[in-house]
């Protein structure tokens, strides 16, 4: 894989009022690509992702778009929504289609985006339930197929799988994966269930503001420096 | 002691006199309600009532100005100079001080009402009533004021429902909205003004009381009752004309004062969308 890539970050800094959470990175991510996330609660992986988001500024270097920017797709931690919205699915679906001002122009012509969308995620039947009312899982699955309906290159998951048992766990990461071949889509996943991400992982970001950022694929992120001293020395009994 | 309820031909005889009152509760009512949804939804109850009741000061301070000052300001400049300012204050980061936006509502809500009391009892030798500023106690509505309600009413009831699916995406998803590039801290603004605009002109025209009720009263019906946000917009509008029209109607007919029966009006719906939500049960 070595097209342009679409996102580039030149020894990116992120924090908060000009403070640091973590050191530079410097990583490009290419279409197709399967990146996840690792690091311990508060390492700053949720920082990352609103910088590169253009929520947050860095604090020193740059986020790069060589193909030009490009839309993106962001599926928060948790429920970042409000609840006291009734909103159906298939209008939380329809918001992955709005850019800019195109809410003033007439949304019709959704509906095919939308469904198709759905369809691929297997959650079609929940389309006219209020959104608010749906469990984390189906939540999830509709949050999917929102990213799919936004039609991004890149997509940007916090810890999409967080509210799943195993086996859904295992299912939408396969699930992921498949959407990520049919749509040559880049995927940024952040996960804390190791065994579960490294399989499907191509490259690891492995963020730890004490011991350093360490990117690479799981067999280098294994023997590096950082990794082995955050859990191979300390805390051996958590590895895969 | 109590006047005999008059008959409905006493009330179609004198249509003409009650004509504009009657229309003017009805615009006020369905626009107000039409905003109303998304002041409920992003949690602007508060800031609704504040900025009625500082409209009323303003009104009671452009009298004031022309009593005793000798500067004749229009009654609804005073309304609309006052809740905006009083819009950017609400607006103001009050994190630094650590104090929650509702305190500071509160602060703004008691200053103007005493305010509004202090400056009416200097005022009410000129026949302005500040109960009727506050209350909605008039029975007419000047021309004028009319005018400022259609106008106003018509050009942010056309703008809230043309931005409609981008107020609703930024405020249920507002890093969502942002990551897509949509305009959020223009559609937060911009509601800020339709609603402090719409406000201010309607509480010269119709008194602080109604007008905080058909702000959030309509809006609260409609979500209980609907059980997807679109019908919210049309039902809340429906049933904030119906309390402007209707309390107006119960205020002729029980002799009561009108702005006290729009809001009861609109506080009725709300109990009886209650029971149709419990119905309805879930989601
Ligand atoms: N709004 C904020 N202002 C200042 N500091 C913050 C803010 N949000 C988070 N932080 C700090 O930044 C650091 C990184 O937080 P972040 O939320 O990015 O962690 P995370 O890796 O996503 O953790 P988790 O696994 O718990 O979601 C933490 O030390 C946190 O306390
Ligand atoms: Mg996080």
């Amino acid at each position: 894989m070595s097209s342009t890539p679409l996102l580039r970050c030149e020894r990116l800094v992120v924090g908060y009022g000009g403070r640091p959470v973590l050191p530079p990175v410097d990583l490009e991510i290419r279409p197709g690509e399967f990146w996840v996330v690792v690091g311990r609660n508060g390492s700053g992986k949720t920082t990352w992702f609103r910088t590169l988001l253009g929520l947050l500024s860095p604090v020193s270097g740059q986020v790069a778009w060589p193909q030009g920017r490009r839309p993106i797709a962001y599926v928060p931690q948790r429920s970042a929504f409000d609840e006291l919205y009734p909103v159906p699915v298939r209008e939380v679906v329809a918001m992955g289609a709005e850019r800019g001002w195109s809410f003033l122009s007439p949304g019709g012509g959704r509906g095919d985006r939308v469904r198709q969308a759905l369809t691929e995620v297997g959650a079609w039947e929940l389309r006219d339930r209020n959104f608010r009312a749906l469990s984390e899982g189906q939540k999830q699955r509709v949050l999917l197929a929102r990213m799919l309906c936004s039609q991004a290159g890149i997509a940007l998951l916090d810890e999409p799988t967080a509210a799943m048992d195993a086996v859904a766990e295992e299912e939408a990461m396969a699930m992921l994966d498949g959407l990520r071949r049919a749509h040559n889509l880049a995927l940024v996943v952040v996960s804390h269930h190791l065994q579960v991400a490294f399989r499907h992982a191509d490259r690891i970001l492995f963020l730890d503001p004490e011991v350093g950022v360490e990117v690479g694929t799981v067999a280098e992120i294994q023997q590096s420096e950082a990794w082995r001293a955050r859990y191979q020395d300390r805390h051996a009994g958590v590895l895969p | 002691m109590n006047p005999p309820i008059p008959a409905w031909a006493d009330f179609v005889g004198a249509w003409d006199l009650f004509r504009d009152p009657v229309i003017c509760g009805v615009a006020a009512g369905a626009v107000l309600g039409l905003l109303g949804v998304h002041v409920v939804l992003r949690r602007m109850v508060f800031v609704a009532a504040t900025l009625s009741q500082v409209s009323g000061l303003g009104v009671a301070l452009a009298f004031f100005a022309g009593i005793h000052l000798g500067t004749e300001v229009p009654p609804v400049l005073g309304a609309l100079a006052l809740s905006l300012l009083a819009a950017v204050l609400v607006s103001l980061d009050t994190r630094r001080l650590r104090v929650s936006r509702d305190s500071v509502l509160a602060t703004l809500w008691l200053l103007a009402g005493g305010l509004a009391v202090m400056v009416g009892d200097r005022i009410t030798q000129e026949a302005h009533d500040i109960a009727g500023i506050l209350f909605g106690t008039a029975v007419l509505v000047r021309p004028e004021d009319l005018r400022a309600v259609l106008g106003v009413g018509a050009l942010v009831a056309t703008g809230a429902t043309w931005a409609g699916r981008g107020l609703v995406f930024a405020g249920f998803d507002p890093d969502g909205a942002r990551v897509q590039g949509l305009p959020v801290r223009a559609l937060d603004v911009s509601l800020l003004v339709a609603v402090t605009v719409m406000v201010a002109v309607s509480t010269r025209a119709l008194g602080a009381l109604p007008v905080f009720a058909f702000s959030v009263l309509p809006a609260l019906a409609a979500l209980l009752a609907v059980r997807h946000l679109r019908w919210a917009f049309p039902l809340a509008a429906l049933l904030g004309a119906l309390a402007g029209g209707l309390g107006y109607l119960a205020a002729f007919f029980l002799s009561f004062p009108v702005g006290a029966c729009q809001a009861v009006t609109a506080g009725l719906f709300v109990l009886l969308a209650v029971p149709v939500r419990l119905a309805r049960g879930g989601e």
